[in-house]
């Protein structure tokens, strides 16, 4: 048995910590709510099990690559494109499919973060892989 | 033991490649929340907590933990003021492996994967009411966690259909804050994408006590055209069966007040338990009937006003109006480095 009022002081000071330290992780996120698909130049990730937990890193953090002038380097680089731009479309479907069976649409996380969760979501949620790695793959573009 | 050894697991694989995937980093979130409930006219103040941490390792394995911090606050019979005591428990502490796209194999103390409220609704940022269904009981058993060895999955079975499955043994335990009873049992489910509609079925045999089977059913669907949650549970025991039935609505569409409207959610739920032959104290000792009306207001996705009336019919003086209001929030934070820069 505990005192309630010790318990009532504790619980507030609980809250409190936990409303300033969300409000000040807020501020150093990612761009908050999942918006439409933005194209990136990286490729696409595979699907096997063991890049279940990985994908590649979005353009901003990709090492630049010098560009060529060559018109089959422009076609690969735009199929790529188009590629890339399909897999986030149907990235933002599947996140929607899923994430949304049980709860509401959670806001972007930092990406290795997402990784984590959508690890966790796997297993928690018995979503697939291929599932999982677009919906990786979506918020964390 | 796992929470000790996690972090040091971890800095083994730590080392992020400038141009390699992206590495998970542990996690650690918490669901919170304060509730307050008139059950009767008597109020109850109910403060919870529930900490969970994710701890990622190599590619396939993950460490993950829920603790449950909670208390309930009532006022003594003629007296004044709130007393309670604050309850603790390990809701599960498990090492999952992720065999292949089909297999996860996890050991440790797990949720007893019965239908999907236990498993995935039960989070007090995630429910859409504040009470428990009056089947939980019957669906999670005493303790709502099994210890032992689970194997669990979900996969195409064709393009627009998809499987998951759950299959689990456990021993008895009775060591404070990890009690489990012994049994196994298992759930599968298939998930039409297309509909957005997942049915599944749930069995569980006890293997103490009274030896009996459970069986349960369950079904959500979430339209593509509404911002709607339907979802029902039938569970049967030996100590009862019951059901409940859910309908949660998104003003998101309502063309007036659109951004005030568009945070509120609007809930009813009804469910009936019907007492079996055995007995359990975790269950209504006479049948019962309950119908709740609930109203959300979700200031962000992890933080939201919730409020419920719900009326009680059951014999023997227990019919009851169940009045609830409280915040309930979820906290996220990165165990290092989140970005990948």
């Amino acid at each position: 048995m505990i005192q309630p009022l010790t318990f009532a002081r504790a619980f507030v000071w609980a809250a409190s910590m936990t409303l300033f330290s969300g409000a000040a992780l807020a501020q150093q996120q990612t761009p908050s709510a999942p918006g439409p698909a933005r194209v990136s130049a990286s490729a696409s990730g595979a699907s096997s099990i063991s890049s279940s937990s990985s994908v590649p890193l979005p353009a901003a953090a990709s090492p630049a690559k010098p560009a060529t002038g060559s018109a089959s380097s422009t076609a690969k680089s735009s199929e790529a494109v188009r590629e890339d731009e399909t897999s986030l479309i149907e990235g933002e479907k599947r996140f929607a499919t899923n994430c949304g069976r049980c709860h509401q649409a959670p806001h972007k996380f930092p990406p290795r973060m997402m990784a984590t969760i959508v690890r966790h979501m796997r297993v928690r949620a018995t979503i697939t892989d291929d599932d999982m790695r677009l919906i990786l793959r979506y918020m964390t573009q | 033991m796992a929470l000790l050894l996690a972090p040091a697991l971890y800095a083994q694989t730590d080392g992020l490649p400038s141009d390699g995937p992206i590495r998970p980093v542990p996690v650690f979130t918490m669901g919170s929340g304060f509730i307050t409930t008139f059950q009767g006219g008597t109020p109850n103040l109910g403060p919870l907590i529930n900490p969970v941490l994710l701890v990622p390792v190599g590619n396939n394995w993950l460490i993950e933990a829920r603790g449950d911090l909670e208390s309930s606050l009532a006022p003594p019979p003629g007296g004044s003021g709130y007393t309670g005591s604050l309850e603790t428990n390990v809701d599960y502490l498990q090492l999952d492996y992720i065999a292949n796209r089909y297999l996860t194999v996890t050991v440790g103390r797990f949720l007893t994967p019965f239908n999907i409220y236990n498993e995935r609704l039960y989070p007090i940022w995630i429910r859409n009411l504040q009470t428990d269904p009056l089947i939980l009981p019957l669906e999670a058993g005493e303790y709502g966690a099994s210890n032992g060895g689970m194997i669990r999955g979900g996969f195409n079975a064709t393009s627009r259909v998809e499987v998951n499955y759950a299959a689990y043994v456990s021993a008895n335990s009775t060591v404070e804050n990890l009690a489990s009873d012994r049994s196994f049992g298992f759930r599968s489910g298939i998930f039409l994408p297309g509909p957005r509609l997942e049915v599944g079925g749930s069995f569980q045999h006890l293997l103490q006590d009274y030896r009996k089977n459970a069986f349960g059913f369950y079904g959500e669907w979430q339209p593509r055209s509404l911002p709607l949650d339907v979802r029902a549970e039938y569970a049967r025991s030996y100590v009862g069966s019951g059901y409940w039935m859910e309908g949660a609505y998104r003003l998101s569409q309502v063309p007036i007040w659109t951004s005030g409207l568009r945070h509120v959610q609007m809930v009813a739920r009804m469910q009936q338990f019907y007492t079996g032959q055995g007995w359990s104290s975790d269950v209504p000792s006479v049948s019962t009937n309950m119908f709740e009306y609930g109203m959300n207001y979700y200031f962000r996705d992890d933080f939201r006003l919730v409020g419920s009336y719900g009326r009680q019919f059951a014999p023997f003086g227990g019919n009851m109006n169940v009045w609830t209001v409280g915040l309930t929030y979820r906290l996220a934070l990165p165990l290092g480095h989140g970005d990948i820069r």
